[in-house]
């Protein structure tokens, strides 16, 4: 057998193997599908992708949309950067005074399991139809999941690493900055994951509840008046914002901690 | 450094911080405007009320059928769509990243579209419980899949098993645990889409009677309804740790 003859017969990569090929597949048939159904099945208003896509440029060029979706992400993430802080704060307390963890833990549980949504009618008593009480609701939505987390992930500090900082006569507040708070890291992260996605639905919420100008309203404004093409690009842009907030995480967990390698 | 304390200290402080949380609701309520803050007494006197009334398990029992009936279709499809990816590896690899982008979504955006389509029945609020729910139980029914080992596949194969077996001794018993901490993460997404389509589409259930609360200024109202709804989430997401705890022993994680 020739060599041409050989390579010849090592079999071509196949295209179906290819996980590219299968995804955009994939990706084409949904968006057809999506197309087809509403085409055929659904009233002219409602949102299809070619509708969609046709939207695109004129709402994304809208200098009142770029203040909205501004308003709505500067929230998120104001909202987001108090929980980090305050959050960990608790957390590191309560995973390592067993004291403050039993103070706390009752309030601290049962708000985590609370649906941010219902604490929406007492944000606006408090805040007003204001855009404070969207920052509420964000932090209070993202707060309790960066605690639990925080806590946990002090709490599992291994305990030959406390020794070594007492054999060195590390000070507490030197051993809870330099050991526990990157020891618990990974959970940190774990947490602010969670906490984004909570805040982001917080916003929307807010939005809908109180029509502070924003993502959240200029959805349901749009979809009131049957616009549901121009409405659906603000659903692109929320889904964009949480991917990308999403992929920025894992870059960060896998740049500066390739120790805490997901099991 | 871990800041010591006994068992009976733990116990102490815990009793005296409800307490003192309990002395604070109640003070904060006498000193502040009817309309921003209810005391604790009267709370619990209309919570009192309201139950004897019936009127809190009629509401209560409203919401939770909402909730089931939206969390039990989402595990209904999530899990078994889940499992089918252990065995159709291609279709797993196209639709994975797609899967993943939805359960990063907001799903509550989408409620403005779904009212305007499907107007105020049952339905649409069901649709948005499941919506909420479904991606967290798919999502990690397709980690449990993806980690299925081929060798127990091959190994099932070749004692010629028939599909149905293969699903009954291998798929399902290694997917069930990630299948239930997709349940578990369901259960807290689930509550919150509850409320939301209580809230947003026809009023009903628990969040109907805080929304008429919020509108008449009536504080007690709110109150008594918001510690059925957090008392309702303690129990459901126990719950699901409880199933979770149970099924990730068997998994042999829990060592």
């Amino acid at each position: 057998m020739s060599r041409a003859e050989a390579l010849a017969a090592v079999p071509a990569p196949r295209l179906l193997d290819s996980p590219w090929f299968l995804r955009l597949a994939a990706g084409a048939a949904l968006l057809l599908a999506w197309e087809l159904v509403v085409r055929g099945f659904a009233p002219g208003y409602v949102a299809r992708p070619s509708g969609v896509a046709r939207a695109l440029w004129p709402v994304l060029s809208d200098a009142k949309f770029l203040a909205a979706a501004g308003a709505t992400l500067g929230a998120v993430l104001a909202g987001l950067a108090i929980s980090i802080v305050a959050g960990t704060a608790v957390g590191m307390l309560m995973g390592r005074a067993r004291l403050v963890e039993a103070g706390l833990r009752y309030y601290v549980n049962s708000l985590f399991a609370t649906p941010m949504v219902a604490i929406l009618p007492f944000a606006t008593l408090w805040f007003g139809y204001t855009g404070d009480a969207r920052l509420a609701v964000v932090a209070f939505a993202a707060f309790f999941s960066i605690t639990v987390n925080a806590a946990d992930g002090a709490r599992s500090v291994p305990r030959e690493y406390l020794e070594v900082a007492g054999a060195f006569r590390a000070t507490g507040w030197r051993t809870v900055l330099d050991v526990v708070l990157p020891a618990s890291l990974p959970y940190l992260i774990a947490g602010v994951r969670l906490a984004a996605g909570r805040a982001l639905v917080g916003a929307v919420v807010a939005e809908f509840f109180t029509s502070v100008p924003g993502l959240g309203y200029y959805i349901l404004f749009n979809s009131r008046t049957f616009k549901h093409d121009e409405a659906f690009v603000a659903v692109v842009v929320l889904v964009v914002a949480g991917v990308t907030f999403e992929a920025l995480l894992n870059w960060l967990a896998r740049r500066y901690l390739p120790w805490a390698r997901r099991s | 450094m871990i800041l010591p304390g006994h068992r009976w200290q733990a116990r102490a402080v815990a009793l005296a911080s409800l307490a003192l949380g309990a002395a604070l609701w109640e003070l904060a309520g006498q000193r502040t405007a009817d309309a921003l803050w209810a005391p604790l007494s009267g709370t619990l006197a209309r919570l009192w009320e309201l139950a004897a009334g019936g009127v809190l398990a009629a509401r209560a029992a409203s919401s939770l059928t909402l909730f089931f009936s939206g969390f039990a279709l989402a595990v209904a499809v999530g899990a078994p769509l889940g499992v089918l990816m252990a065995r159709a590896a291609r279709l797993r690899i196209a639709i994975e990243p797609y899967v993943m982008v939805l359960y990063a979504t907001p799903m509550v955006a989408l409620v403005p579209f779904i009212l305007s389509m499907m107007g105020f029945g049952f339905a649409p609020k069901v649709l948005v419980v499941f919506l909420f729910a479904v991606f967290p139980v798919l999502y990690n029914t397709i980690e449990g899949a993806r980690s299925v080992r081929p060798e127990l596949v091959e190994v099932a194969q070749s004692f010629r098993s028939g599909e149905w077996a293969l699903w009954r001794d291998v798929l399902i018993p290694y997917t069930l645990p990630y299948a239930m901490t997709g349940a578990r993460l369901a259960i807290g997404r689930g509550l919150v889409g509850m409320v939301a389509a209580e809230f947003f589409l026809s009023p009903s259930g628990l969040g109907q009677e805080i929304m008429m609360g919020s509108q008449n200024f009536d504080t007690t109202l709110m109150l008594a309804t918001l510690l059925v709804i957090v008392a309702l989430g303690v129990a459901l997401i126990d719950l699901g740790s409880a199933l979770e705890r149970r099924f990730s022993r068997w998994r042999g994680l829990d060592r």
